[in-house]
């Protein structure tokens, strides 16, 4: 699967209306029950296997394409941010981790440490490519708020100098953070030359050698 | 209004009398278990009789024990108990026992408190809860009933893992216990007595980049005769894939293994791993890993073996065509069925009949669940006529319970039970379904009973601990096969 397919307008959500429709007709035949409104959420539709990739473990993104960076992106204090400008014109390793993987936590400082000995120009940035949970505590609108937090925390206990972010992820959405860039294991690293290309794609933990970055 | 020592004296004695003659109506009232008799439900629920349900409340911290037939709770235990501070009970098993009421024995496992319902790593959660799995005990054969801390499975094997538990049946009667965590990605075997003793451990993890599945045998250190397991050590990621987020991003190595169930008539189990949309077939007078079944409808059979070294079995997973929730046996031991989830939303059927696994096929799918449905857990019944399925649904939805012929492998019924429903078990006599629902931990939640003739509703009951897991307590061994054991 290629990126230009990934950016693709998601067909499903014209769709959903009928299947919608094809969906309730097909359990009123039987469910006497009428289904409850929650005004809250989403239609809670999954995706078919067309829509994320054709199976749970995509092809990566192609070396020498174009990162997206057009997601939606806070800094670690839960202000939203353009996170095209964070790596526009800079040779930049863009890592995604999240709080809740701890060998991908674990890495960070790792890469900082290899990044300020022998890459020093290079732009590096953490990225939390997800938010944390809420539903007991709040709900969504807490979500961005609580993630940044977590981000301030994890920088302070590992001592991370290099700027942090929060890109809320729906690994369910055809559009989300994790379809696009078809990542499902963190940390996945990303090398971009200043021009926003894909160098080097790094999945999971490395044993980082001079020359990698 | 005043009243006189004297007057207060005859009405009191006038109360007492009065209060006497309900307790003469109603002799049980100092019994361990109520006796309705003249009550005006009491007719209706005495075709419940001998069926006790365990019931753990997940976001409560108690498990209670449910007399269907009254109904009322016969005991109750909250796990803060044990020390632990917030506890989840999440799964439960239940050993047989030919009168429940008397006494039982039953296993129950745990984990923290985590996402999506709160953020496990804020310094509010982080150090609450544990992975923990007790084996209790219900005694009900006094004037006060109790269910007590028989072991302390975790610390006496020094592996602690928090997702389903199953009891094995068949050729594994009577004999071992297994317990599994997504987490962690582990399966531990013990024996069943109040000391358990470790028999075996397998772990599961995913090579991303060769595409490749090792289940690998775990040992305890020689020295200590126990694993380095506890808490949350050796967890790959800190809260458990939710329902329908196989796809989440996670560890590299992530799998996502659920349960182990047990072949009700051959010396076999399977170890169900949801992110790989697979199952391991492990022998379970040897623990070799015999198969690996890939469930996908338009995937192979099984994904071929690479190769074998030491206690490592090396599977070649080119394709994941979608993942699975629960897989299980029918009690009759002919079929193996899967639930296929999110990019499928349908139930791989295999016979499941040759004692080796490799030859087993995919004979049908039960499907028609659209993509807002998702198979995933299994309720049999005895005779194995019928297979029920929770088909779980994200808010809006509230999901629905399909019943499924087990000749035509077409869904016959549906009830939508209530929002978030959950696990399937049959009564004692097979008579009837009992199902759980828990309003995602907040909401509307309790459980409810199916006629399994009739198709009816029978009774609602009320509960505010948002039951994730349930089960019926068997009668014996061979009920043992339609309780959680040979599905989950």
């Amino acid at each position: 699967m290629n990126r230009d397919i990934q950016l693709q307008r998601p067909a499903w959500l014209g769709m959903r209306r009928s299947q919608l429709a094809a969906a309730l007709a097909a359990l009123g035949l039987t469910i006497s029950c009428a289904l409850p409104a929650h005004a809250d959420s989403k239609d809670g539709t999954f995706p078919t296997a067309e829509q994320v990739g054709g199976e749970v473990y995509q092809a990566p993104l192609k070396i020498g394409s174009i990162l997206p960076t057009d997601f939606e992106a806070y800094d670690s204090q839960a202000k939203k941010v353009d996170f095209g400008t964070v790596i526009h014109g800079k040779r930049s390793l863009v890592v995604f981790f999240i709080s809740a993987v701890p060998v991908s936590v674990n890495e960070l400082k790792r890469i900082e440490e290899f990044v300020d000995k022998n890459a020093a120009k290079v732009n590096l940035v953490f990225v939390n490519a997800d938010t944390v949970g809420v539903a007991l505590e709040g709900g969504p609108q807490k979500a961005i708020s609580s993630t940044a937090s977590t981000v301030r925390l994890i920088a302070k206990e590992h001592g991370l100098k290099r700027p942090m972010y929060v890109a809320p992820n729906d690994a369910l959405s055809p559009t989300g953070l994790s379809n696009r860039l078809a990542f499902r294991g963190l940390p996945t690293s990303y090398l971009v030359s200043d021009k926003g290309a894909i160098e080097k794609i790094f999945v999971g933990p490395q044993q980082w050698k001079k020359g990698d970055i | 209004m005043p009243i006189s020592r004297r007057d207060f004296m005859k009405r009191s004695l006038a109360a007492g009398i009065a209060g006497a003659g309900v307790m003469l109506n109603s002799s049980s009232s100092f019994a361990a278990r109520h006796d309705p008799v003249g009550e005006a439900q009491a007719d209706f629920f005495k075709k419940f009789e001998g069926n006790v349900l365990l019931l753990p409340g997940k976001y409560n911290g108690t498990v209670s024990a449910l007399d269907l037939a009254v109904p009322e709770t016969l005991a109750w235990f909250n796990y803060g108990l044990t020390g632990v501070n917030m506890p989840i009970p999440h799964h439960i098993a239940a050993m047989p026992s030919a009168d429940p009421y008397k006494g039982f024995d039953f296993y129950q496992t745990m984990q923290p408190p985590m996402s999506p319902y709160v953020n496990e790593n804020s310094p509010e959660w982080r150090d609450r809860g544990d992975f923990k799995m007790f084996k209790m005990r219900f005694d009900g054969s006094g004037k006060q009933n109790s269910i007590t801390v028989v072991n302390d499975v975790a610390a006496t094997t020094g592996m602690a893992l928090g997702v389903h538990v199953s009891i094995g049946v068949g050729e594994n009667a009577n004999k071992y216990v297994a317990f599994a965590d997504g987490q962690k990605d582990m399966v531990l075997i013990t024996t069943i007595d109040d000391n358990p003793k470790i028999v075996k451990a397998l772990r599961v993890d995913y090579d991303p980049i060769a595409r490749q599945v090792n289940v690998s045998h775990v040992f305890p250190d020689p020295a200590t005769g126990k694993f380095d397991f506890q808490g949350r050590k050796g967890m790959k990621t800190s809260h458990e894939a939710m329902l329908g987020e196989e796809l989440m991003p996670a560890d590299p190595t992530a799998v996502f293994v659920d349960a182990f169930t047990w072949h009700p008539t051959l010396p076999l189990g399977a170890i169900l791993i949801r992110r790989l949309g697979c199952c391991a077939i492990i022998d379970t007078r040897t623990w070799e890993v015999k198969a690996l079944l890939s469930t996908a409808k338009g995937s192979p059979d099984n994904f071929p073996l690479v190769k074998q070294q030491g206690f490592t079995w090396t599977f070649a997973v080119p394709s994941v065509l979608t993942p699975l929730h629960e897989a299980g046996f029918l009690p009759s031991g002919e079929y193996f069925v899967a639930c296929n989830n999110v990019l499928q939303n349908n139930i791989a059927v295999y016979r499941a009949t040759d004692p080796n696994p490799l030859k087993w096929k995919k004979e049908a799918f039960v499907e028609g669940f659209g993509n807002k449905y998702l198979p995933l857990h299994m309720g049999n019944v005895p005779d194995s006529r019928w297979a029920y399925f929770t088909m779980w649904a994200r808010k809006p939805n509230n999901g629905y319970i399909a019943k499924v012929d087990t000749k035509s492998w077409q869904v016959v019924h549906k009830w939508d039970t209530g929002p978030d429903p959950h696990t399937c078990d049959c009564t004692v006599d097979g008579k009837y379904m009992t199902t759980v629902y828990s309003g995602n931990q907040g909401g509307q939640s309790g459980l409810v009973v199916l006629n399994v003739d009739t198709d009816k509703i029978e009774a609602r009951l009320p509960s505010a601990a948002g039951h994730h897991d349930h089960v019926v307590v068997p009668k014996d061994w061979e009920g043992m096969k339609a309780s959680r054991s040979t599905s989950v």
